[in-house]
């Protein structure tokens, strides 16, 4: 009967009373629901051609002048850079954004999972059931999929050596998408030891990723310690060993009275000599309560001018300006420091420290190397390759695999990937169907069939046939063949456990739970208002 | 569900058209810089689009593409690759646009037979850590760092591609010498930072020359009658200003009487004389100062101060070359008088003016650092000059790639024919899709002969059957003779490469290829 009501809705509707400013639009009811299926829908075929081994990529061209270009396989950095005009779009972006803040991996495959069930769910609504049946079936649908997600889980916690394999695994299952993905072994490797240095913690600020183009990617390598792409002030000594280092942002030309237009009037040239003169003093009162710091090494994120940086370099002080903010920050993680910025109390700073300060070189430019750092797990990951565009989505490729590893090295339990578990989800949700009464069945059904349509999607983007390889696949998992999932090397079905197709426990069950959500809220909505947009003076 | 199909297949169509486009692109880049491959190469005028419409005349393949201002995504992308190569080895961008050209093209055709472009992509890689091994195994050519004959060959080789192939036999020798004295000792590193090339217009390139010291451009600051020519000198590097004082605050100088003004003059006067007094007492006898943006480094009172004290004096040093500066006089720059003492002060055997053909100059010889060199280049126009100091610049780039990797291998297109039929072969023992697309990647490496070929005016098509048959017959090292007109063993004709720019225009290149083929859609954003 509610149905009954929508369109009684309309019926009234189409003398309409002005309720809003003008250039506000309402949308309702039938109308509401189909925008936002389409703008999910279209979004979700959008990204659906970047999921798995043989996704593709897409090229981002930005619309400032200069036209900057980004190559990119990554959901999320997709999703965050087009502009998208429509709510439920919106939401969706939304989703992905939380899924690569929680978990930095799954940005795909969670917008596009929130897609198929609104796919489906569209379907359902056509043959009148309510939308609110439908949610309440997704909703038990997913606890399902969930619950039996956590039964096929593996936990290899507790063998350093498997879960070292494990780890090394889910690393290559998330490159295996991306631009590095002829290099995979090479890379998962690399973050793998990364993480491993961080022994447990999560904070990845302490891996450093620098770009430098020439070379190819596989000359990509870890570097211990802390890498800084400044030069070292003139006349200072190039190498330091058991370096005391104070960290400071702080002006190094003069301390400028910030009163504007203050003036001094003299009657003599002596007097401005003198003045002159003063001022140079106090630089040098810094500069001497800065070397009272009993330091080696002094880094500025600001200029060091001539001046202090001669005296720094007759002290045998290591002079260092213009370390931005985030290489100030940065520096004063790993080094175990405090960024200063007033010198007057030397015995409450605390120096960051290091066993050796040196010069390095990569490619053709010259760079400050920190190594034996304090916060000993520090490195730094040198990315090598042909363009700009390669670097950038080696680096975010490189982030998305650190963050599912680290987040691994928590919550250590893992699940198989290749669609396998999306379909084992799938045949769960399918028998507590056939148990369940009522419409809400139907609603259950959808779901799996929505979940049954990733290694759909995967085997699609492949070029392989998706309808028989799905078939193949579900068929194997009814009779028990838990472990069975695509191979897409060969284009036939396989045993995941043997691949080595892993994926985090934690990013799959993210997956399920943010595209639920999703999915429920977006079928929620009724109505859609858009507020009229704020006048402008000026047309910019 | 018809619907649904409906719409894939409309998107298939807009996945082929945008990986069309993307391909056409790279290959129109390609094919511009296609014809200055090679000695008999063209050289392109480059019209740039800044106010004054200034002409870069040249034939280095990362600067034409800098300076064409492409617009398309993927032909962008081709510009950053010849960039690239530009860092990794210096020299070879042009040849690493057009063997990513040729790839691409070859993979058009593969992807018409319907494999997937993963499938290409991941063939391509394959094939390219192939080619390196095959380079590094059956075709590069030791080398000895003390064979200063075969450094040179190298050098030249790049040489003469360039607008100042005439000259090679003057520009090689300087390059070697200048690369060879400043390898770092222990570290065996090349920053190529420690060599300064300096431009002047006059004379011809035949007289640039390579000093051991500095030069500068700008000629003594002599309009006082100071000294021009400095034996033995001892020399202050100063970043402060000799002027009247200024503080950093405003200040202003209030005078209400014109007595007072005679005092201000004296006053100003008697506060240079001394600052000069206190430079000329620690026994400098040149002095170079640093450019000031805030006030004068200089004034007529402080030049007529030094003047008279016979001190030699060269003002608006760059700040960005105070660190080579210092590192060559092996002094330490002094950032206030108080701070400025004998011990600062850098040494040379000799500072003197010259009066070249285009204005004049100043040398200093006979320093203590070692690491450093200065290298003088001379042409009769800017676009002569700019081009050599970019030819000055690969072939330097060259010899520090021989430096970093020491092995060469023969040019003229031997290196590419020899990987051509090796990977052929290889390809025959991998099955499957793969085979395809290896063989594909073999054939497409042709382009380099082939374009030599066609550029030199021969007929590429018999020149490249013809090399292919005798590298067929085990003559490794048979490469197009562009001079003669004929295939000849490349060794002997002198023309060698370092295996570091093949190595690494192969590797580049595909992995631009590969990522341009994974493309399938250009999407708008914010």
């Amino acid at each position: 009967f509610l149905f009954g009501f929508f369109l009684k809705c309309k019926m009234a509707n189409f003398q309409p009373v002005q309720l809003f400013r003008g250039g506000s639009v309402e949308e309702r009811g039938e109308n509401a629901r189909m925008s936002n299926f389409v703008g999910a829908v279209a979004l979700t075929d959008l990204m659906r051609t970047t999921l798995g081994p043989k996704g593709m990529d897409k090229i981002l061209q930005s619309m400032g002048h200069n036209g900057e270009i980004t190559v990119t396989n990554d959901g999320a950095t997709i999703l965050k850079s087009i502009h998208v005009d429509n709510a439920a779009a919106k939401v969706l972006v939304d989703i992905s954004k939380t899924q690569d803040a929680e978990v930095g991996d799954g940005t795909t495959s969670v917008c596009v999972l929130a897609g198929e069930l609104l796919r489906e769910a569209e379907k359902l609504i056509e043959i009148n059931i309510h939308p609110q049946t439908i949610v309440e079936g997704y909703n038990l649908a997913a606890s399902i999929a969930r619950k039996r997600l956590e039964e096929i889980a593996e936990c290899n916690g507790e063998d350093a050596e498997k879960f070292e394999q494990d780890l090394l695994n889910i690393a290559r299952t998330t490159l295996s998408s991306k631009i590095v993905r002829n290099d995979k072994d090479h890379f998962s490797r690399l973050c793998v030891d990364a993480v491993l240095r961080l022994k447990g913690s999560k904070n990845l600020d302490a891996i450093h990723i620098i770009k430098k183009p020439g070379g190819s990617l596989k000359e990509s390598r870890l570097e211990e310690g802390f890498i800084l792409e400044k030069r070292i002030g003139v006349g200072c000594p190039k190498r330091i060993e058991n370096a005391k280092v104070l960290i400071a942002n702080t002006t190094m030309d003069t301390d400028k009275i910030k009163v504007y237009g203050a003036k001094v009037k003299t009657d003599s040239i002596q007097t401005v000599a003198e003045i002159e003169d003063v001022e140079k003093q106090r630089m040098w009162t810094k500069t001497q309560k800065i070397v009272d710091h009993g330091i080696n090494c002094f880094i500025n994120r600001q200029l060091i001018y001539n001046l202090p940086e001669e005296y720094f370099a007759s002290k045998g002080i290591m002079s260092i300006e213009h370390a931005d903010f985030d290489g100030i920050e940065r520096l004063a993680l790993v080094l175990g420091g405090e960024i200063v910025s007033t010198f007057d109390h030397p015995e409450q700073v605390k120096l960051g420290t290091c066993d050796l300060i040196e010069e390095d070189m990569i490619g053709e430019d010259k760079v400050i190397r920190f190594s034996g750092v304090a916060l000993g797990e520090a490195c730094t990951i040198v990315l090598r390759g042909a363009t700009e565009q390669l670097l950038d989505e080696a680096e975010r490729s490189i982030h998305d695999a650190l963050c599912v590893i680290s987040q691994t090295t928590g919550e250590r339990r893992i699940v198989l990937g290749g669609g396998c578990s999306e379909i084992e989800c799938a045949l769960a949700v399918d028998q507590a169907a056939q148990k369940t009464s009522g419409k809400k069945a139907l609603a259950l059904e959808a779901y799996a069939r929505a979940l049954r349509q990733i290694p759909s999607i995967i085997a699609d983007n492949a070029g392989y046939d998706s309808a028989e390889l799905v078939s193949q696949l579900r068929a194997a998992h009814a009779e028990g063949k838990i472990s069975m999932g695509l191979d897409m090397k060969d284009g036939g079905i396989g045993c995941m456990k043997e691949l080595g197709i892993t994926e985090s426990f934690k990013v799959k069950s993210q997956v399920i739970i943010s595209a639920s959500e999703a999915a429920e809220m977006i079928l929620r909505v009724d109505q859609i208002f858009k507020s009229a947009p704020r006048q402008r003076s000026q047309d910019p | 569900m018809s619907d649904n199909n409906d719409f894939k297949s409309k998107d298939k169509e807009k996945e082929k058209d945008i990986r069309t486009s993307n391909i056409v692109a790279a290959k129109a880049i390609a094919d511009t810089v296609r014809t200055s491959l090679g000695p008999k190469g063209m050289d392109k005028m480059i019209q740039t689009s800044k106010a004054d419409k200034e002409v870069i005349i040249t034939n280095d393949g990362a600067t034409i593409l800098k300076e064409m201002k492409v617009v398309h995504p993927t032909a962008k992308m081709m510009v950053e690759l010849s960039q690239a190569q530009d860092v990794e080895a210096g020299d070879g961008t042009t040849s690493v646009v057009v063997i990513a050209g040729s790839l691409l093209s070859a993979s058009q055709q593969l992807i018409a037979k319907q494999i997937h472009a993963t499938m290409i992509a991941e063939s391509y890689s394959l094939a390219a850590t192939k080619a390196i091994e095959i380079l590094q195994e059956s075709v590069a050519v030791p080398l000895d760092l003390n064979d200063k004959k075969s450094l040179l060959k190298s050098a030249s080789t790049s040489l003469n591609s360039k607008v100042v192939s005439q000259y090679s036999s003057v520009l090689a020798p300087i390059c070697v010498d200048a690369v060879l004295s400043i390898i770092e000792k222990d570290t065996g590193m090349v920053d190529l930072k420690n060599i300064r090339i300096v431009k002047k217009i006059g004379d011809t390139i035949d007289d640039t020359s390579l000093v051991n010291g500095l030069i500068f451009t700008q000629g003594t600051a002599h309009k006082a009658g100071g000294p021009t020519m400095v034996e033995k000198a001892k020399i202050g590097l100063i970043q402060f200003c000799l002027s009247s004082p200024k503080s950093n605050m405003e200040n202003s100088v209030v005078l209400d009487d014109y007595r007072k003004m005679d005092r201000f003059i004296d006053q100003e006067r008697i506060y240079i004389q001394k600052i000069c007094r206190q430079i000329k007492r620690t026994g400098c006898n040149v002095l170079l100062i640093q450019k000031s943006i805030l006030r004068d480094a200089v004034n007529d009172i402080s030049l007529k101060f030094l003047a008279d004290m016979k001190i030699l004096v060269v003002t608006d040093v760059e700040r960005s070359d105070i660190e080579f500066i210092a590192k060559t006089l092996n002094c330490s720059p002094c950032a206030s008088i108080e701070t400025f003492t004998k011990e600062k002060l850098g040494s040379a055997e000799l500072v003197m003016e010259e009066q070249t053909s285009g204005g004049k100059i100043v040398k200093v010889t006979g320093v203590p650092g070692t690491q450093t060199v200065s290298i003088l280049c001379r042409g009769s126009n800017a676009l002569m000059l700019d081009e050599c100091e970019r030819s000055v610049h690969d072939a330097l780039c060259v010899i520090r790639s021989l430096v970093k990797c020491k092995y060469v291998v023969p040019g003229g297109g031997a290196p590419e024919i020899e990987l051509s039929l090796q990977l052929a072969n290889y390809a025959k023992t991998v099955g499957g899709q793969a085979s395809y697309c290896i063989r594909a990647f073999a054939e497409a490496l042709e382009v380099i002969p082939y374009t030599l070929a066609e550029n030199a005016g021969l007929s590429p098509i018999a020149i490249v059957t013809e090399l292919r048959n005798r590298h067929a017959n085990g003559e490794k090292t048979a490469g197009i003779n562009v001079r003669k007109g004929a295939i000849t063993d490349i060794l002997e004709e002198n023309v060698l490469q370092p295996l570091l720019v093949s190595k690494s225009a192969i590797s580049l290149a595909t992995e631009a290829v590969c990522m341009i083929l994974k493309i399938d859609d250009i999407v708008t954003a914010r």
